[in-house]
């Protein structure tokens, strides 16, 4: 295993510079996460609509209890019965819901007729779902009323029903659990430390290479009885040993952070998915290692490819705001669907074949970027060890 | 046989590197190649290790064809760069360390013949060295240590010396020649002809990509007419025909530069005697007067009509 040693030796000779990109990547996603504060819904107030009330039906006190009861539940605006302004307090959105009682309602109520009431709305608005439940209540409430007694006055099924619609319901608001906040700053970690493994990676993997590819040596090493084989498979281990111990350290931060939320089906999913990318961020700065001649383009190539690829792919602005060529040609990039699949973990409250196929799509996805370059590279290798 | 090269050719695009290149090297022997920079010394070495693809020939190692996947070969092979390949990462005793173990799995025996190489080429006070804290000739002494510490049969020297400081190198070629006693075969590459003339029994002289000589020492030095080079510094050459002493028997050729006569003899041919003789009878005084064997500069320049220095 000498390669695989000299690899280590190597990595150590560096270690000052990588542990100098580790420390501040890792304070910088630190920073960034933290500074992200996820919306934190604890309060829980009813929705009032603006709504117009017009009685063609007279003194009806089962009418007036209707009205009195919307009030509660909504803001009455009064409007003068003219289909004209009607219209124009719609449009305008001075009203959403416009409650006309016909003549004879009450009467048509009282006799056990069908009948109904009539309404003008704006078009999909979620008011008239509302409005329509509270209309339906009191009057499915009265009908009730009616229907078991029978000799029941107005007077009193109002009292009735202003007794009975008084209950409330007691909203308790849980969406602002921690396991919420977790998710999303989790998710948030993730994707950033997707910039630092690839920085990382793709400087501690060329600052190995620069110096095994250093014509020389290479040409030395090549004198050897060692299989080109050999050679590659403890160069491979020296690698993934690198990428694994840094991708260790990068993770740890967020056992730190999100504590038990990391043993979670999400947290788990998170840690896949970033050792998936860990494997074809390696992959690719393997062969990054085998095209870059020089120190300084080995920092150009560091900061150009993981800063490029993490703002085409989502990791600094979400993907939801990136344009459609955007995504596109992200799509090329395994960063693109690291994001993606840490987005989806992140948002899944639960998991279904429906998400965790999407997820895992993903994930192969990725391991497939990692798979063909390193078949790229391995070729370049081959192709390279005799020169022509 | 050791190393069989059969009509070896290499092109770089229309310029003709090797040129149907031949070579023999025996067991046991030490082979200087010697050549010009550019005449094809590192490209035949290159082609025979098998890092550059050729165009034509054969190359046998050991009796068994070389190729870059011929790892039993390999084994056998020691190789000391022209340039120092060792890793600027590692310690002196880590870079041994490196390439003995590319060649020698087992860990004790690895340690013994790391130490035997520190030992051989001297470096034992420096084993926790970085290579950047080395003079040039520690440098080298390195590299020829990382080349030979697996004690290989055939060991291949690029130009070991270049840049090299005189002790340093002598003590380079004394290693080179210890080597050899203890059963190395070596091929030693060299424009320095002196360094191949003090250590080589078999000499081959390389011009434009193929060997245009090939002998020991001496029976290069007997295939060239001349001899013995008389050189005389005149106290008032003005005074000199020069043209009288070329026409004195035997002599090949005679040049005058400033104070310094060189006189060219015949092979086996002593003309000394005659030349002072003439030199007295027209009254040139002399300060100085020696007499040197031809070189192997001599050799090349009658095949080539050019120094081997060029």
């Amino acid at each position: 295993m000498q390669v695989y040693k000299a690899f280590f030796r190597i990595i150590q000779k560096n270690r000052s510079q990588i542990a100098i990109y580790l420390v501040v990547f890792m304070v910088l996603a630190l920073l960034l996460t933290n500074a992200y504060t996820p919306p934190q819904d604890t309060d829980f107030t009813k929705t009032r609509f603006n709504i117009a009330f017009i009685n063609e039906d007279g003194d009806s006190e089962l009418v007036d209890g209707l009205k009195t009861y919307l009030g509660e539940n909504a803001n009455l605006v009064d409007l003068p019965d003219d289909p004209q302004q009607l219209q124009d307090a719609l449009f305008f959105r001075q009203v959403v819901y416009i409650l006309r009682v016909p003549k004879g309602f009450t009467a048509a109520m009282l006799n056990g007729q069908e009948v109904q009431l009539e309404k003008t709305i704006v078009p999909d608005s979620p008011s008239n779902i509302y409005m329509d439940l509270l209309i339906n209540k009191y009057l499915n409430s009265a009908q009730t009323y009616f229907a078991y007694l029978p000799g029941l006055s107005q007077d009193q099924l109002v009292d009735y029903l202003k007794v009975d619609l008084a209950e409330e319901t007691a909203v308790t608001v849980i969406s602002g659990s921690s396991h919420s906040a977790n998710a999303e700053k989790s998710g948030y970690y993730f994707n950033y430390i997707s910039y630092s493994l690839f920085a990382i990676l793709i400087l501690g993997v060329c600052s190995v290479m620069l110096v095994f590819n250093d014509t020389d040596l290479k040409r030395r090493n090549l004198c050897s009885p060692i299989r080109s084989a050999t050679m590659n498979f403890q160069m491979i281990l020296g690698n993934l040993s690198f990428a694994v111990l840094t991708w260790l350290v990068l993770i740890s931060a967020s056992f730190v952070m999100y504590g038990s939320y990391m043993f979670t089906t999400n947290g788990l999913l998170l840690l896949l998915n970033s050792f998936i990318f860990t494997l074809a961020a390696l992959s690719i700065s393997y062969l990054i290692g085998n095209l870059v001649k020089s120190r300084g383009a080995m920092s150009a190539v560091a900061n150009v490819f993981a800063l490029g690829t993490s703002f085409l792919s989502g990791v600094f602005v979400p993907q939801e705001l990136l344009g459609a060529n955007v995504l596109t040609i992200a799509s090329f990039t395994p960063t693109y669907w690291y994001v993606k699949a840490n987005n989806e973990i992140a948002n899944a409250v639960s998991f279904n074949a429906g998400n965790l196929q999407s997820i895992f799509t993903s994930m192969v996805l990725v391991l497939a970027f990692g798979v063909a370059v390193l078949g790229v590279t391995l070729v370049l290798i081959k192709q390279r060890r005799v020169e022509a | 046989m050791v190393i069989n090269v059969k009509n070896l050719v290499k092109r770089y695009g229309d310029l003709i590197a090797l040129d149907h290149f031949n070579l023999e090297v025996q067991e046991g022997e030490i082979l200087g190649l010697l050549g010009p920079n550019g005449s094809g010394k590192t490209t035949a070495i290159n082609c025979i290790l098998s890092l550059l693809k050729y165009d034509k020939g054969t190359i046998e190692i050991f009796d068994q064809p070389m190729s870059p996947d011929a790892y039993d070969i390999k084994r056998d092979v020691g190789i000391v760069m022209q340039n120092v390949a060792v890793f600027e990462e590692l310690t002196v005793y880590e870079n041994i360390d490196y390439f003995c173990g590319l060649y020698i799995a087992d860990r004790q025996t690895r340690k013994k013949r790391v130490a035997e190489a520190i030992d051989f080429v001297g470096l034992n006070d420096f084993i926790k060295f970085f290579p950047k804290k080395l003079s040039g000739g520690l440098l080298r002494r390195l590299n020829i240590a990382c080349g030979i510490a697996h004690q290989p049969k055939l060991i291949i020297l690029d130009e070991p010396t270049v840049a090299v400081d005189p002790q340093s190198r002598n003590n380079i070629l004394e290693g080179i020649q210890k080597l050899n006693r203890q059963g190395a075969t070596i091929i030693y590459t060299s424009h320095y002809m002196e360094e191949v003339e003090q250590i080589a029994s078999r000499i081959a002289i390389m011009d434009k990509g193929k060997i245009i000589a090939m002998g020991t020492n001496e029976e290069l030095k007997k295939k060239i007419k001349s001899g013995e080079h008389i050189n005389l510094e005149l106290l008032n050459p003005e005074d000199l025909d020069l043209e009288a002493i070329k026409a004195l028997p035997h002599i090949i050729s005679a040049e005058l530069t400033d104070h310094q006569l060189v006189v060219k003899s015949g092979r086996d041919k002593n003309n000394l005697i005659a030349i002072l003789d003439h030199l007295k009878d027209q009254n040139i005084a002399i300060g100085k007067i020696y007499s040197e064997p031809p070189t192997l500069n001599d050799v090349f320049l009658e095949i080539t009509g050019k120094e081997l220095r060029d």
